[in-house]
């Protein structure tokens, strides 16, 4: 039983005298380190596009450092001396169906066991929350543009759960991404309008949690022991919600200028993937988190792009069938999702952080788990480094591996340059040294 | 022990199966005898599945007759791939069809009479309300229509289904949306006199047409927006609308409009844009005009009482001879011309704001007040009194079982807190808060008997038989008369249950098996979304798609609700359209939005097959997809789903620039030609060219548009019958009409139970559809019988290592 003394005296406070006088008690309970200014940390960005990329509008020709960018990752020339891109690399746990396991092993790189029910393995953002996301008040923030499409992101031996987000909690707990603008920012700051409303309903949210918890525990005496299970799930997940709304109360945001909440998903798709991407620059600059995933677009998104004259639904496109023109259209497609990423990179770099800009301190992997999409190609995938990672990242250059070397090799070179404690990721054989 | 009917049953089915199971044929003609049958397996099956290939871990060459009883997996495994032509592979020396379903008649009949003797009723987990259960339980609750979309994250899937127990799991972020939605609820039953000032903005779907009178606006009008919006107090909200006058031309401003604002049907506001005096202006003043002219309908001031209202914005029509109307492009439906971004555009709104509310003055007496406040205490000693009343009514529902004192305690103590900071009504707010954020609220709980053994069969108690009832016919909470049934403990009483199945289905509320259950069925929900190529299908827009969904909706209502013959969804010439869906469909005399019921006289229309929005649902935007239409076929209709495509399929090749075009039958050829790909592909694609004659939006079509040659519409059946067009692949499917009938079963008792169904439930599907025979496959009659189907009403109490496994395996 998790309800713990604390929390069982907390709960007693705040009905037996009232809110306001908990919540010293609530800033007691966090960790002093939260309130002390100090050195900037990594944060940590993975950022997904679905679909894949036209491999020869995608890798330079050179490798080393001296290379020119092609096409498609053409928008990130100002940050070239910042970027690093690794070729050769692939991830076979990404086959079986089409797409619909492809987005769920992208920062895994397991098969997932065949079944309906999630069963998958942690993907390394969550890994990273695990190790170095405890003390912002998000241990990680998921976040897509559209909400999941279902239909071609699943499959009947392996459901729907791989295809709607990049992120697992843990093998059997996909975590859903955020698409909406509002929700997303009031998650991240709250619903009241001032400080102290703020922390009113903050405090009222920790009694919800406490009755919430008493309650499942309760429950969970009197049901099976799979449905004890699932309502571990449930208590873990308030648990993790109180320990959040006690960092919340600690975060100073006194230094942030918060704009007004979004009101809805914009109608326009580039509006929507910048005020997602701008959400997340704020939650950085905030210390709300460092640790985020990103969906550009759902997979099988059949978004279409009329802003660059480009009709065809993404996800039909993608099947281009060496169709010249309509290769051209999908490279039109993917130079215009880096392009938006590189509004966001610009972004971070136009943001202090300490002794640098948020970019000097990030470390981005940008990229997909599928390669060409006409063929549902996991070889050689896409992957782009990019940031200072507070010194760790090198940049510049063009590092190309002998082929079908591990993508997790990367994945998990990044985890390492954020100072993440793990040997392995999946079926890594080793770090891509260069990055 | 197990139930009332086995105990009776066992004895006779224990001395059936001493008998042995050629007594099950006695009634038909001549049968092999299981000897012979077995040697049939022999003779086809054990090339493969044998003791050394061990294929897909099978060796029948081990195994005996009697050993179909004790391994349901593999035989219930055969069954399927026998009846599907999916075994022997293509290729293979197969069985004749005599053989064939003789070797399917005697598994399933061995099977049944073995699952009669000890039927095995799985076990549901503890499972979740989702997205749409939620919204409707809190209709129920406080009559509130909540924006479950903008309040919750989107269920994860299973089978199709989205109300699986086994993954509706639960995670941070879903369960702070959880409880902000029961914050968001509460705040919205109780009202809130110190409301905030918000604002929600509003979009028109893009490219929706706004030249005709739409369905809810008030009559005489064109286009426009109808908006329903929750108002959080009285008071004063301003309404700004958007994307009317643009700096470019725009269609129709050198004629005067009238626009108007109307709340709950009641004009608020009108005023005129458009006509020589705006046209010269904004010729002349371009951006500045077009500020001023479309500061007419910026922050329209207006006092709304609160409560859900709906708020329309649209104009006034005019003549057709001073047409609002776009003459170009001339397509079915008006098509729409500013598509692509930057092209000229009909006057139309595109964006409706309310600001809100400025100064609240109070609360109105809206329907959830009325619904929640039972009493109203007239002295602050009868406060607590009241409170317990009120919060004992909407507790008992929520929870959906009898509630005591204990279940009152923790609501009663937020009462007292939020009365303490914000009076009587506040305190309620708070009270109803947590108990739209309980556990017991957001979970059906299913509590097996105390002293039961792990591994025994008990009788679900009768407020879970009419939590599942409910859920399953309405998606909703049970209502007053189940719950008043399973106080009294009379639910489980067969009578009184197949009693409570009629009311429920003759009730408005079942229409949530169409909506619900019959579009996640047919794979339509995604219809809405569907973007036709625009340059291909320019008629294509978002009036079509919704009227295509609006059309299956009905259709799968009349048969569902009436009561007819489930076949009748294959078979039926009754159909419902409006002038957009009629001009789609060639039917002429239909004018205006509203949805009527028709006979249809074009038989390829009939039945599910010629409605275009399972066509669309399973086509590309630019092309149609016999692949996918075939996969729907053996899955939604013939419950013989396709395997997975192998892993990295090789590029297709298709039409290149430069060639001469093929159709989309020549391309999909290939398939056929390479082994790897035939074993599937030779069943599924045959199925979708049979409907080739419908294109990508599910008009009839006789020409390919790519090649300028006949479509031909020959198709063929797993079991070899060649059929041209969809009437004749109507009729071959209707000629086996239980295997639809089974289909349609296992769906119903995937979605009623929220679970996968498997092999240790097909007995129990097979009961229902020999149940349902008996009355020419009413949908009444299938309904009754899954209701009393021991899947239903019985439940497996857990073992002590957990029991998730016992159901989740998948028998495909």
């Amino acid at each position: 039983m998790f309800v713990t003394k604390k929390h069982l005296s907390r709960r007693t406070v705040l009905r037996g005298i009232g809110a306001a006088v908990a919540l010293p008690m609530l800033d007691a309970m966090v960790p002093a380190l939260a309130n002390a200014p100090q050195k900037p940390l990594v944060k940590l960005g993975f950022v997904y596009f679905p679909h894949g990329a036209i491999m020869s509008q995608w890798t330079p020709s050179a490798d080393g450092k001296s290379f020119e960018l092609m096409p498609i990752l053409g928008p990130l020339e100002p940050f070239k001396k910042q970027l690093t891109i690794v070729s050769g690399l692939e991830n076979k746990h990404a086959s079986g169906p089409t797409h619909a396991i492809t987005p769920g092993t992208w920062l895994s790189s397991v098969s997932p066991r065949i079944s309906h029910d999630p069963f998958g393995a942690t993907t390394a953002d969550q890994v990273a929350a695990q190790h170095i996301g405890q003390d912002t008040p998000l241990p990680s923030l998921e976040v897509s543009t559209e909400e999941p499409i279902g239909g071609g992101a699943c499959d009947r031996n392996y459901g729907c759960s791989y295809g709607a987000t990049i992120s697992f909690r843990n093998p059997t707990t996909p975590l859903p991404m955020e698409f909406n603008p509002r929700k997303l920012f009031q998650r991240l700051f709250g619903q009241g309008d001032t400080p102290e409303e703020r922390k009113a309903l903050a405090a009222q949210y920790a009694s919800v949690l406490d009755v919430v918890a008493g309650k499942a525990a309760a429950l969970q005496k009197r049901v099976g022991p799979s449905d004890r299970a699932m309502l571990d799930d449930y208590l873990e997940s308030v648990r993790e919600i109180e320990r959040r709304v006690q960092k919340m109360e600690a975060n100073d945001l006194s230094h942030i200028h918060l704009p007004d909440a979004p009101v809805g998903i914009p109608n326009k798709f580039e509006d929507q993937m910048n005020l997602m991407f701008d959400t997340v620059a704020l939650a950085w600059q905030a210390n709300l988190t460092r640790i985020t995933t990103f969906m550009m677009a759902a997979e099988v998104s059949n978004m279409t792009f009329n802003q660059i004259d480009v009709p065809d639904a993404f996800h039909a496109l993608s099947h281009h069938q060496n169709n010249g023109p309509k290769l051209q259209r999908l490279q039109k497609v993917q130079t215009y999702n880096t392009k938006i990423f590189a509004r966001f990179v610009q972004k971070l770099a136009d943001t202090p952080d300490g002794d640098g800009s948020l970019l000097d301190h990030s470390i981005l992997l940008y990229g997909s788990n599928m390669s060409n999409s006409n063929a549902h190609d996991h070889f050689p995938l896409p992957a782009a480094v990019l940031g200072g990672g507070c010194g760790k990242l090198k940049g510049g250059q063009h590092v190309r591996y002998p082929d079908r070397t591990p993508h997790s090799n990367l994945v998990f070179t990044v985890l390492n340059r954020a100072g993440v404690p793990v040997e392995s990721l999946g079926d890594s054989t080793g770090e891509i040294a260069e990055v | 022990m197990p139930s009332r009917q086995t105990l009776t049953l066992s004895i006779a089915v224990v001395a059936a199966l001493a008998i042995g199971p050629a007594m099950y044929f006695l009634h038909r003609k001549p049968q092999p005898q299981p000897a012979e049958l077995w040697a049939q397996l022999g003779k086809y099956c054990v090339d493969c599945h044998n003791r050394d290939d061990l294929t897909a871990g099978i060796a029948f060459d081990k195994m005996k007759p009697a050993d179909i009883v004790h391994d349901p997996e593999v035989f219930e495994a055969a069954i399927r791939k026998l009846r599907g032509n999916q075994m022997p592979p293509p290729g293979s020396a197969r069985p004749s069809p005599e053989v064939r379903d003789s070797l399917v008649h005697w598994f399933e009949t061995t099977l049944d009479a073995a699952a009669d003797h000890a039927p095995k009723p799985g076990r549901v987990a503890l499972h979740r309300l989702n997205r749409t259960e939620y919204a409707n339980a809190v209709n129920d609750l406080f009559g509130l229509k909540v924006d479950v979309a903008a309040l919750l994250p989107k269920d994860d899937e299973s089978d199709g289904f989205d109300n699986i127990a086994n993954v509706l799991k639960a995670s941070p972020s879903f369960l702070e949306q959880y409880i902000s939605a029961a914050s968001v609820v509460s705040e919205m039953a109780v009202g809130n006199p110190h409301a905030k000032m918000d604002s929600r903005v509003f979009y028109a779907k893009p490219g929706a047409n706004q030249n005709y009178y739409h369905s809810g606006m008030p009559l005489g009008t064109r286009g426009g927006m109808l908006v329903e919006h929750f108002f959080p107090a009285d008071g004063a909200y301003e309404i700004s609308l958007g994307g009317l006058a643009r700096a470019r031309y725009v269609e129709g401003l050198e004629y005067r409009h009238k626009l108007i604002v109307a709340i709950d049907g009641k004009e608020v506001y009108a005023n005129e844009i458009g006509g020589p005096e705006d046209l010269e202006d904004v010729d002349v003043h371009q951006a500045a005009a077009v500020a001023k002219i479309n500061g007419r309908f910026q922050r329209i001031k207006v006092q709304v009482p609160a409560g859900p209202h709906t708020v329309a914005a649209t104009f006034v029509a005019r003549t057709m001879s001073e047409s609002d109307a776009v003459l170009e492009p001339l397509v079915p439906g008006g098509g729409e011309v500013g598509i692509i971004e930057g092209e000229e555009s009909p006057l139309k709104i595109e964006r409706l704001q309310i600001d809100g509310p400025i100064s609240p003055t109070g609360v109105a007496d809206t329907p959830s007040r009325k619904k929640i406040f039972v009493c109203r205490p007239s002295s602050e000693a009868e406060e607590q009194q009241c409170a317990h009343e009120i919060l004992a009514k909407v507790a008992r529902i929520a929870f959906r079982r009898l509630v005591t004192d204990e279940d009152l305690k923790t609501p009663l103590e937020f009462f007292a807190t939020g009365k303490l900071a914000g009076g009587f009504d506040n305190g309620i707010r708070n009270a109803l808060m947590i108990i739209l954020a309980s556990p017991e609220f957001l979970y059906h709980v299913s509590v097996p008997p105390e002293d039961r053994a792990p591994g025994t069969i008990y009788a679900v108690d009768d407020y879970e038989l009419a939590s599942r009832l409910s859920f399953f016919i309405w998606s909703r909470l049970p209502d007053e008369e189940l719950l008043k049934l399973a106080e009294q403990g009379k639910l489980h009483d067969d009578v009184v249950l197949a009693g409570q199945v009629e009311r429920m289905l003759a009730d408005p509320r079942a229409e949530s098996l169409a909506t619900n259950f019959g579009a996640q069925w047919l794979q339509t929900r995604k219809v809405v979304e569907f973007v036709p190529d625009p340059v291909l299908f320019p008629e294509g827009n978002p009036d079509l798609n919704e009227a295509l969904a609006k059309e299956l909706q009905l259709f799968v209502k009349s048969v569902l609700l009436e009561d007819r013959s489930v076949l009748e969804l294959l078979s039926s010439n009754q159909t419902f359209v409006n002038e957009r869906l009629a001009l789609h469909y060639g039917i002429s005399g239909v004018r205006g939005d509203q949805f009527r019921r028709v006979t249809l006289t074009d038989q390829n229309r009939f039945g599910l097959l010629g409605k275009g929005a399972i066509l669309m649902a399973t086509s590309y935007p630019n092309r149609t997809a016999p692949v996918l239409r075939g996969q729907w076929i053996l899955d939604a209709l013939l419950g013989t789903p396709p395997a997975s495509p192998p892993a990295n399929v090789p590029a297709f090749p298709e039409n290149q620039e430069g060639s001469a075009p093929r159709t989309v039958r020549e391309r999909l050829e290939q398939h056929r030609v390479n082994p790897t790909c035939k074993g599937c592909h030779g069943v599924m694609d045959p199925l979708g060219f049979a409907l080739e004659n419908f294109d990508a939006i599910g008009a009839w079509r006789t020409k390919d548009r790519e090649t300028a040659t006949e479509i031909d519409s020959t198709g063929e059946l797993a079991d070899g019958t060649v059929v041209h067009g969809p009437v004749e692949l109507r009729k071959a499917l209707l000629a086996k009409p239980n295997q639809f009938v089974e289909t349609l079963t296992e769906k119903l008792m995937t979605f009623g139970l929220g679970r996968s169904i498997d092999y240790n439930d097909m007995p129990a599907v097979r009961k229902v559809v020999r149940e349902a025979a008996r009355d020419n496959y009413r949908f009444s009659a299938l309904l009754t019988a899954i209701a009393e189907s021991e899947p239903f009403r019985y439940s497996t109490s857990p073992s002590a290592d957990g029991d998730l496994e016992t159901h989740a395996a998948a028998t495909r």
